[in-house]
């Protein structure tokens, strides 16, 4: 059986948050407030923040969608909606293909644990086998070119190592769906050009890019296509070259 | 690979819906039980490093108090050491998986918190690898029990299958109060500070270390209405070469069943808010 082409397709995707403050996590406070009857207790309580507003989103193979916006515009929510993580308030969210998330470099990274050890921790949360795993192990320890430091702590990385073997070890996973937060600059000079042929490489392999950034050359660089977030309220999808437009209006 | 090709993710759909999305996430767990097993393995494993002993550590200190109450007490309560350290052995060990996978129930969604809001991995993956991780450490643990049943002869009268079904029951429902307190330590910050006084009690209120029969008929009820009393019962006495008490039995099952169903019931309730609590 033929897997059916990857695609994305929003409808009417509306995410409200619920912002818990210190107040609200208490029990006691909780249960104060049932007692007196609520009245009180309308400032403490959980206060909703719509995050997205009925959003519409098509994408195909072959789509390179930037994601511009002020902070707090709702780029990462969107990005951690279509990663599976966040479930739709309203509307819904349909996603064929593998999709892989590279929001977070830190994902699964535990310090005290070696180079190697993290890799593979990293490689089961992305659903991987161990044996798939031992396979790739070569390729990845290559390009992390950390070479013997993988077999030390991670603990003991500088800031720029440990950039590296996160770096090496999310994108060794093949994905038809790529979200990526913020452009992942990592890395000495040398490492930045191979890092970035990866990720064109990986761009090309995966059928739909999801990129949100600030950084307008680089949605030029890696995206086709490019939808403004506002306030939790979206632009319609426009192409790269009306960038400017957008932006202005 | 085999993370799913498809994703569809909607807004509420109405009650049956809600359970229908939960009992999916909880097969996709079952698909995926491969991954808490890693993550259970490698939190032990990482708990440890650079000690020598690992887990065994705990072990030797559970050795050592074992040793040091089935003396003691068992002089004061004027039982034979003989029959009293294996008893208060297979207690402590035992005890000790329930309370362990209870208290870091609470911990289960709070400390997954990275992964949880930016995967699509089921949630009972989390709530496996918290009670695998305690079935790894009753695993090192074992070594006391097996020690103890080998010196005091039990180890020809014990009855293994029915300390294996104790142990079904005792995970069956040791599993839903850990998935309970994880939802509610996710959502209220002071249930993990009620979680552990509750279980702190309960070691003394359940006969851990002292007899059971040293609670007069008149008051049985102590032992009947105790939750942890029949648990740990279920295990320990098909080892010690006693029968367990049908109302025991019942008792768990009704309790695996009841507490299942309220447990599950939150769970597809609040499953889409999770990840927002933390």
């Amino acid at each position: 059986m033929k897997a059916p082409p990857v695609s994305i397709s929003c409808r009417n995707l509306t995410l409200r948050f619920p912002v818990y403050g210190v107040d609200a996590k208490s029990l006691k406070k909780h249960l104060a407030k049932i007692t007196v009857g609520g009245k009180l207790g309308r400032s403490h309580g959980a206060t909703e923040v719509t995050a997205l507003s009925n959003l519409n989103l098509e994408l195909k193979a072959g789509d390179r969608l930037g994601l511009v916006g002020h902070n707090g515009s709702g780029k990462t929510t969107l990005l951690r909606a279509l990663s599976g993580a966040y479930e739709p308030d309203e509307g819904s969210i349909e996603i064929e293909g593998h999709i892989s998330a590279l929001l977070d470099l830190g994902l699964g990274i535990d310090p005290s644990a070696t180079g190697y050890d993290n890799i593979r921790l990293r490689g089961r949360i992305a659903g991987l086998s161990a044996k798939e795993i031992d396979e790739r192990m070569d390729e990845i320890a290559d390009f992390s070119g950390l070479g013997p430091f993988l077999a030390m702590p991670v603990k003991t990385y500088s800031a720029g190592m440990q950039a590296r073997l996160a770096f090496a070890a999310a994108t060794a996973v093949e994905a038809d769906v790529l979200l990526m937060d913020e452009w992942i600059a990592v890395g000495d000079a040398d490492f930045q050009k191979i890092a970035h042929k990866r990720l064109l490489k990986l761009v090309e392999r995966a059928g739909i890019l999801v990129l949100a950034s600030h950084d307008i050359e680089l949605l030029r660089l890696y995206c086709n296509k490019v939808m403004r977030l506002e306030g939790g309220l979206a632009s319609p999808v426009t192409d790269i070259k009306k960038l400017d437009e957008l932006m202005a209006a | 690979m085999d993370t799913a090709t498809h994703m569809l993710r909607t807004g509420r759909r109405g009650p049956l819906f809600e359970y229908q999305m939960a009992f999916r996430d909880l097969r996709m767990s079952g698909e995926r039980l491969g991954l808490a097993w890693s993550l259970a393995w490698h939190d032990v494993v990482s708990r440890y490093r650079g000690s020598i002993l690992g887990p065994l550590w705990i072990t030797l200190s559970m050795g050592l108090m074992v040793l040091g109450i089935g003396f003691l007490w068992g002089e004061v309560f004027g039982v034979s050491t003989r029959d009293f350290i294996p008893f208060v052995a297979l207690g402590i060990v035992f005890f000790a998986t329930v309370t362990g996978t209870i208290n870091e129930g609470c911990d289960t969604f709070v400390q997954a918190a990275g992964m949880l809001s930016q995967t699509a991995l089921p949630m009972f993956t989390f709530v496996w690898r918290t009670v695998l991780r305690n079935l790894i450490n009753l695993g090192h643990h074992l070594v006391i029990v097996l020690a103890v049943l080998a010196y005091f002869g039990f180890w020809r009268s014990a009855n293994y299958a029915g300390a294996a079904l104790g142990l079904i029951f005792l995970v069956l429902n040791v599993g839903w109060i850990s998935l309970l307190v994880g939802i509610a330590s996710a959502r209220f910050r002071d249930i993990p500070q009620i979680v552990q006084s509750i279980t702190q009690a309960a070691a003394i209120m359940t006969p851990v270390f002292w007899p059971a029969d040293r609670i007069s008929p008149a008051h049985h009820a102590i032992l009947d209405l105790n939750p942890f009393y029949h648990l740990l019962e279920a295990v320990r006495a098909p080892l010690l070469g006693r029968d367990v008490a049908p109302h025991t039995y019942l008792f768990l099952a009704g309790m695996a069943v009841a507490g299942w169903a309220l447990t599950f019931s939150l769970f597809a309730n609040t499953r889409r808010r999770i990840v927002h609590y933390l």
